[in-house]
């Protein structure tokens, strides 16, 4: 089948098929499926994939209109390490 | 720094909000993370009607020199990674250092979101956004011919744009169904979401599918019998009845692999073609840019006709936390004049906070404004946004009376 190495997550390499196999075997949340399949979950910050990751998972599992279902964590941006905790000598 | 108003994002919905403000001689700050001022306005060139052209550079170069003139601070290149209430300041932390404000205007856009297609990795692959930006404000072409796979509002108005700039575009077609490509590969369902911009520039294909519009088997019929090779529009073929099964190339894009589909989006076995491009865009839709609402601690609400998660505020462009006000398409999905209109209403209830004299007159006329200007668009992303737009605003009613109950 083409969509077999279809990339849905370039940064953790988490195919399609491999999403779409999670989601139908344990129709979880899209949280879950991330946790499971690490999707998302790269030093993108899941900035591209975060919204198929999304609508995999409410395929299987049907959406909760009241919450964003794949949190925003800090940083939403790159940021350097030094920004986080450079010690100045 | 901490008594003036910032706002993020120097849009159409940022910039008139700045200038709103400062006509009340209220200090503001304007961040943005792009190299210019002017957000996704930058990009825009399209024939409102016929002989009259919406150019977003122009539109954006005017409020500039305005904001300018009124003294507006920017602060360019500068990206917001993180936001969060220290006492009665929003802090932001951002890449230029830390700022500090006491009211906070998020006007942060809109994102694109992409479907995959096999071979959408290879590099020459980009969303049509990008595609546009590219061409129109780093003037640099994305390449000599390329494909848009992905048929909508956005999609139609970019390839056109980029015709304007010399670069060929092949064709716009669906992409191969998928369970992330369901809509927007149902040959149907594109038709009928395309009926919906009848009122846009003048094109063949929007004339053709008008009258088939009202009747469920005449809409069926003119799917049916709709050309393969596509309906051009301004010399573009919009292919309705083909569809990407592939991007294909060794390093980088040399072509893609178009098939036949039926009416309901499955490929007619055997008619897979190959075309040779050296770009590809995607056009998936756009999605409420909403990160920083929610660290902020929004509560949010998937709304369809908005194009997807919303924070929830109300009609005078608050949140529900103080000081924290949104504008433009954070609140959903619509056109650069409906995002100066909603600019002007959050600058106005900011200002009438900060004891500005601003009467709720004002406040109500500027709403009023929004909603004229909604109604007189040129072009709807959602054909259905006055819905979701009500939908808000009743989930904000339900919200308040919760919270005084």
């Amino acid at each position: 089948m083409q969509n077999k190495t279809m990339m849905v997550c370039r940064c953790e390499e988490v195919s399609f098929d491999e999403l779409v196999k999670t989601a139908s075997e344990y129709n979880c949340s899209a949280r879950e499926l991330k946790l499971r399949t690490r999707a998302g979950m790269g030093y993108c910050g899941g900035r591209t994939c975060r919204t198929m990751v999304d609508q995999i998972a409410h395929i299987y599992q049907p959406r909760s209109n009241n919450d964003i279902s794949l949190k925003y964590q800090a940083p939403i941006r790159p940021v350097r390490f030094a920004d986080l905790g450079e010690v100045k000598s | 720094m901490g008594n003036k108003v910032i706002i993020i994002g120097a849009g159409p919905a940022g910039l008139s909000a700045a200038i709103t403000l400062a006509e009340k001689n209220i200090g503001v700050v304007v961040i943005d993370e792009y190299l210019y001022e002017g957000g996704r306005l930058l990009g825009q060139l399209y024939e409102e009607t016929p002989n009259k052209w919406w150019n977003g550079i122009a539109e954006s170069e005017r409020l500039l020199a305005r904001a300018k003139e009124l003294n507006v601070e920017f602060s360019l290149q500068t990206s917001v990674s993180d936001l969060e209430k220290i006492d009665q300041d929003w802090v932001l932390h951002t890449n230029k250092g830390v700022f500090h404000t006491k009211q906070l205007l998020l006007a942060t856009g809109a994102a694109e979101s992409p479907f995959p297609i096999p071979g959408w990795t290879l590099p020459g692959v980009m969303s049509v956004g990008a595609a546009q930006v590219m061409t129109n404000v780093h003037r640099v072409k994305p390449g000599k011919r390329g494909v848009i796979i992905g048929v909508n509002v956005l999609s139609s108005a970019i390839a056109m744009e980029l015709q304007i700039a010399d670069v060929q575009v092949a064709a716009i077609t669906l992409p191969a169904a998928n369970l992330l490509t369901i809509n927007s590969s149902n040959p149907l369902e594109v038709m009928n979401s395309l009926l919906y911009v009848s009122h846009m520039a003048p094109s063949p294909l929007i004339k053709i599918g008008s009258k088939f519009m009202k009747n469920e088997i005449l809409k069926k019929l003119g799917i049916r019998f709709y050309p393969k090779d596509g309906v051009k529009m301004w010399g573009i073929p919009i292919m309705l009845r083909k569809a990407v099964i592939e991007i294909v190339g060794k390093d980088q894009v040399e072509g893609v692999v178009l098939a036949t589909v039926n009416i309901d989006g499955s490929i007619v076995p055997g008619s897979e073609k190959r075309i040779d491009v050296d770009f590809v865009c995607i056009a998936g839709g756009l999605y409420p840019l909403a990160e920083l609402a929610s660290l902020a601690g929004c509560p949010f609400h998937y709304i369809e006709q908005l194009g997807g998660f919303v924070p929830l505020h109300n009609e005078q462009m608050e949140t529900n936390l103080t000081g924290l006000h949104v504008a433009g398409n954070i609140t959903g999905i619509e056109g650069a004049k409906v995002a100066l209109a909603q600019g002007k209403v959050a600058a106005l209830t900011i200002a009438s906070k900060l004891g500005a004299s601003v009467t709720q007159i004002d406040i109500q006329q500027a709403i009023e404004n929004v909603e004229t200007t909604r109604a007189n668009a040129h072009i709807q992303f959602h054909p259905e946004v006055l819905v979701g737009r009500q939908k808000m605003k009743e989930i904000w009613a339900q919200t308040l009376s919760h919270t005084l109950s």
